[in-house]
C-alpha cells in the first residue's frame, strides 16, 4: 500500500512538471508567432474585409482559367503514374519481408527522405534548374509521390497473411511467383486505394506548386493576389474548391468501392471499364500541356548537378540565426496546433453520429471539416497573408484552418467508435450525464485525441518549414532567399537543419503517440 | 426486495417478456436459465431500467420504478450493481478508475459532483475501492490498466466497481459465459460470498445447469418469455429440464 502510494506521489510530481514544461511552450510558441486573443480578434475582421473584396468574383479570363485547371489536373496525374511506377518496386524492396540486407537498409533510408522533404521544395529545384512550368510540377509531385507510396506500399506488403505466401513456397515456387501469386493478390486492392489517394492528393498539391513558378492554376493565382486583383483570384479560388471536392468526392467513393470488392465486380463491370477508358483517355490527352522538352531536360540535368555540387561544403556561418529561426518555426507549428484543436473540438463533438442525433447538424458539420481539409494551407497562407500581412501569424492561420479539418474528422471517428458498453455500466451506477461522459466517454477517446494531436503537431512542424515561401512566416523564407540568390552552401545548412528538427520530431511523435495509446 | 408484476415486451413483433411475475426476498440468490433468446436479458434489464417494460411493474426495495422519470430512474440505479458478460470496463484507464466509477451515484450532489467530475475523490473513498479490491482478490493490481488484465481479472474489478455503489441488489447477465471452468468457479464462488456476507440480493443469469445445481438453492426458469419453472433446485427434475430446453417449433430456436 504505502509503495503505491509513493508511487502516486511520484507521478504527481512528474505530472506537475510536465503541465509547467508544456505551458512554458504553449506560452514561447504563441510570442513567436504573434499569436493572442487581440490579433485573433484583428485578423478574423482583416479576413472578412478581404473576402468582402473578392466579391463579386471575376471570371472574365475564364478559357485561361479553363486551360490552366486541365494542365493542373494533367500534373497531378502525370506525377502520380511517374512516382507510381517507381514506387512499386521500391516498395516490395524496402518491405521486411519481401527485402532484406543492405537492399532493405538502403532503400527504406532513400524512401525516409524523400518523404521528410515537402514537394514544394522539389518544385523550387527543379524549377530553378529545368525553369518554369509543368515538368517541373510534375517531376516534384513524383519525387514527393515515391517518398509516400512506397511507405503505404511497403506497410501494405509487411501485414500481408503469412499462410498462404507459405502455401505457395510448399509448392516450390521461385520468389518471384510467390510474390506474383501469393503477395500480390492480397495487397492489390490495398495497393489501388493508395494509388487513388495520392492521385486525389497530387492533384490537390498541383494546385499550390504553382507558386513557385511549378506550372498549373497556382501561377495564375499567385499573380492575381500579388496584383490586388482579388476579384480575378476569388474566381481562380472557386474553380480550385470546385476541381477538389469533385476529385475528393469521386476518389473516396472509388476508394470504398475497391476496399469492399465492388470496383470491376460482375455488376459494375461495364460502369467500371468505362469510367477507367475515360481516365486513360482524359489522361493521354492531358500529356499535351506537359511540355516534354528533352533539350530542356539535357540542359537541366546538369543544374540539378551543380546545385547539388553547389551545395558542398555547407555554410555554417549564420547557423545559430537559422537555428533561432528553426525554433520560431516550431513555434508557429505549436501554435498551429494548439489553435486546430480549438476549432476542431467543437466540430468533432457537434459531427459525431452518436452524440448529435439531428443529420442535418452532423452532415452540416462533417461538410464544414471537408471544406477545411481540402483547403490547401500554402493557398490559404496566401490569402491570409493578404488579409492580416506578412508574418508567422498568416501561416499559423492557414496551419490552423486546414488541420482543424483532419481533427475535426479524427475526433468525430473517435467519438462514434466509442465502445457503448462501458457507458452503459457506468449509466447503471446511476450516475449523472456528465459523470458518464467524464468516466466512461472521456477515458476512451483522450488517448486517441492525444494521439491525433501529436500526429498533427508532427505534420505542422513539417508544414511550417515552407511557409516562409508565400511569406507567411518561418525558416521558408530563408530557404527560398538562399535558393535565389544563388548561395546554395547556406541553402545546405537551411535543410540539414530542417531535415534533422523533422526527423527529431517525428521520432518524439511517434514515441509519444506509442505511449499515450 | 424485488417484485415484478406481470411485466410484457414486445420486440420486433414478438413477445419477448410474456406476463411474467417473480419476487425475491432480501438477502435472496436466485439463478435465472432458460434457452438463448427466452428473454433472460431482457427481464434483467428491465429491473434497472434498460428495458421499459410495456406494461407490468417492477418494484424494487418496496418502490415501483418510474421508467418516465429520468432522475427516479439514476436514484433505483445506484442501489443496484450490474455485472456484464463481457465486463464492461473502460480499458484504457486504470483498475482503481474504473473501480471509482461506482462511486459517482452516491456523490452526484454540490462539491461531490464537481470534485468527481474533476478526477478526485475523498480519501474516504479511495480507501473503500482500495479495501473492495483486496476483497475480490486484486488489490495489486490497482494502478494497471484494464487491459492488461486477464478476463477473471476484469471481472474482478467488475464486482469491485458494482459493490461500489454500497447495492441492494446485484444483476449478473451471465458473468461466467467468458471465462475458461476453473475462473469462472471462482468468479461464481466470489459472487457467492457476496451474497452470503453482505446479504446483498443476486439474480445471477447462468447457463450451466450443473453450476446451478450445484450453489443456488432458487432456480427460476424462462421459456419463450414466461416463467416454466420456479422453485428449490432439488425439484427440477429431467422432465423439467427436457421441457425447459426442448426443440421450439414456434421460435425455430434450438436449445443448447
Amino acid at each position: 500500500m504505502s509503495g503505491s502510494v509513493s508511487a502516486t506521489y511520484v507521478k504527481r510530481v512528474k505530472g506537475f512538471f510536465l503541465w509547467s514544461l508544456f505551458i512554458i511552450i504553449m506560452f514561447l510558441s504563441f510570442r513567436v508567432s504573434n499569436l493572442d486573443i487581440k490579433t485573433l480578434v484583428e485578423g478574423f475582421s482583416y479576413s472578412v474585409s478581404l473576402i468582402k473584396e473578392m466579391f463579386p468574383p471575376d471570371f472574365s479570363r475564364w478559357e485561361k482559367i479553363l486551360l490552366l485547371s486541365i494542365e493542373t489536373i494533367a500534373m497531378g496525374f502525370w506525377g502520380t503514374i511517374l512516382g507510381m511506377t517507381i514506387s512499386f518496386p521500391l516498395g516490395f524492396l524496402s518491405a521486411k519481408n519481401t527485402s532484406g540486407g543492405i537492399l532493405y537498409n538502403i532503400s527504406k533510408g532513400l524512401v525516409n527522405f524523400l518523404r521528410a522533404i515537402p514537394d514544394i521544395m522539389y518544385a523550387i529545384v527543379f524549377v530553378t534548374s529545368l525553369g518554369m512550368g509543368s515538368l517541373a510540377g510534375v517531376l516534384a509531385l513524383a519525387l514527393s509521390t515515391v517518398g509516400l507510396l512506397s511507405k503505404f506500399y511497403a506497410e501494405a506488403i509487411e501485414s500481408i497473411d503469412r499462410k498462404p505466401v507459405e502455401a505457395i513456397e510448399a509448392t516450390g515456387s521461385h520468389g518471384l511467383g510467390v510474390i506474383r501469386h501469393a503477395v500480390l493478390p492480397q495487397v492489390f486492392p490495398l495497393f489501388m486505394g493508395y494509388n487513388l489517394y495520392l492521385l486525389d492528393h497530387n492533384i490537390r498539391a498541383a494546385m499550390v506548386l504553382g507558386l513557385v513558378g511549378a506550372g498549373g492554376l497556382g501561377v495564375e493565382l499567385f499573380t492575381q493576389m500579388r496584383s490586388f486583383n482579388y476579384q480575378k483570384a476569388a474566381a481562380i479560388l472557386i474553380i480550385i474548391f470546385a476541381i477538389i471536392t469533385v476529385i475528393d468526392r469521386v476518389s473516396a467513393q472509388l476508394r470504398k468501392n475497391i476496399i469492399e470488392g465492388k470496383f470491376l465486380s460482375r455488376e459494375n463491370r461495364y460502369k467500371d471499364s468505362l469510367l477507367l477508358l475515360i481516365i486513360s483517355v482524359i489522361a493521354m490527352l492531358s500529356l499535351y500541356f506537359i511540355p516534354v522538352n528533352f533539350k530542356e531536360i539535357a540542359y537541366g540535368i546538369p543544374r540539378i548537378w551543380e546545385f547539388l555540387k553547389g551545395m558542398f561544403p555547407p555554410d555554417f556561418s549564420g547557423i545559430a540565426d537559422y537555428i533561432k529561426l528553426m525554433l520560431e518555426t516550431v513555434g508557429m507549428g505549436i501554435s498551429g496546433t494548439f489553435l486546430a484543436i480549438l476549432i476542431s473540438i467543437p466540430i468533432g463533438v457537434l459531427s459525431a453520429r452518436n452524440v448529435i442525433h439531428a443529420p442535418v447538424i452532423y452532415n452540416i458539420m462533417k461538410e464544414i471539416s471537408n471544406f477545411f481539409r481540402a483547403m490547401p494551407e500554402l493557398m490559404s497562407a496566401l490569402i491570409f497573408v493578404a488579409a492580416v500581412g506578412l508574418g508567422p501569424f498568416a501561416g499559423v492561420l492557414a496551419i490552423a484552418i486546414h488541420t482543424a479539418g483532419f481533427l475535426g474528422k479524427f475526433y468525430a471517428e473517435a467519438i462514434e467508435n466509442v465502445d457503448p458498453k462501458p457507458v452503459e455500466a457506468v449509466e447503471a451506477t446511476g450516475a449523472r450525464f456528465i459523470q458518464r461522459i467524464r468516466y466512461s466517454v472521456f477515458p476512451q477517446v483522450m488517448p486517441l485525441f492525444n494521439s491525433y494531436n501529436l500526429y498533427i503537431l508532427d505534420r505542422n512542424i513539417r508544414a511550417s518549414t515552407v511557409m516562409g515561401i508565400v511569406g507567411a512566416g518561418g525558416i521558408g523564407f530563408d530557404l527560398v532567399m538562399s535558393m535565389k540568390l544563388f548561395e546554395y552552401q547556406k541553402t545546405a545548412t537551411l535543410i540539414l537543419i530542417i531535415l534533422l528538427t523533422v526527423m527529431l520530431v517525428d521520432w518524439l511523435s511517434s514515441y509519444l503517440r506509442k505511449k499515450v495509446v | 426486495m424485488v417484485r415484478i408484476e406481470n411485466i410484457k415486451k414486445r420486440f420486433n413483433g414478438r413477445n419477448v417478456l410474456d406476463g411474467v411475475n417473480m419476487s425475491l426476498r432480501r438477502g435472496e440468490a436466485v439463478a435465472l436459465i432458460g434457452p438463448s433468446g427466452s428473454g433472460k436479458t431482457t427481464l434483467i434489464r428491465t429491473i434497472n431500467g434498460f428495458v421499459v417494460p410495456d406494461s407490468g411493474k417492477v418494484i424494487v426495495g418496496g418502490k415501483g420504478i418510474n421508467y418516465r422519470n429520468k432522475e427516479s430512474l439514476r436514484q433505483t440505479r445506484k442501489k443496484i450493481g450490474m455485472i456484464y458478460q463481457l465486463f464492461n470496463l473502460v480499458e484504457r484507464t486504470s483498475v482503481l478508475e474504473n473501480v471509482m466509477a461506482g462511486a459517482l451515484g452516491r456523490l452526484d450532489n454540490g462539491v461531490n459532483l464537481i470534485s468527481s467530475t474533476i478526477g478526485l475523490f475523498h480519501k474516504k473513498e479511495r480507501d473503500k475501492a482500495m479495501e473492495l479490491l483486496k476483497f475480490v482478490g486484486i488489490e495489486d493490481k490497482a494502478f494497471e490498466r484494464v487491459d492488461r488484465l486477464s478476463g477473471g481479472q476484469k471481472q474482478r474489478v467488475a464486482i469491485a466497481r458494482a459493490l461500489m455503489q454500497d447495492p441492494e441488489l446485484l444483476l449478473a447477465d451471465e458473468p461466467i459465459a467468458n471465462l475458461d471452468p476453473k475462473t469462472s468457479r471462482k468468479i461464481l464462488e466470489l459472487l457467492l460470498r457476496i451474497n452470503m456476507e453482505k446479504g446483498i440480493t443476486m439474480i445471477c443469469v447462468l447457463h450451466h445447469l450443473d453450476t446451478v445445481k450445484d450453489n443456488f438453492s432458487r432456480v427460476v426458469a424462462l421459456k419463450n418469455g414466461s416463467i416454466c419453472f420456479d422453485g428449490e433446485t432439488y425439484t427440477l427434475t429431467h422432465d423439467h429440464i427436457h421441457d425447459i430446453y426442448e426443440f421450439e417449433e414456434e421460435t425455430g430456436c434450438l436449445a443448447a
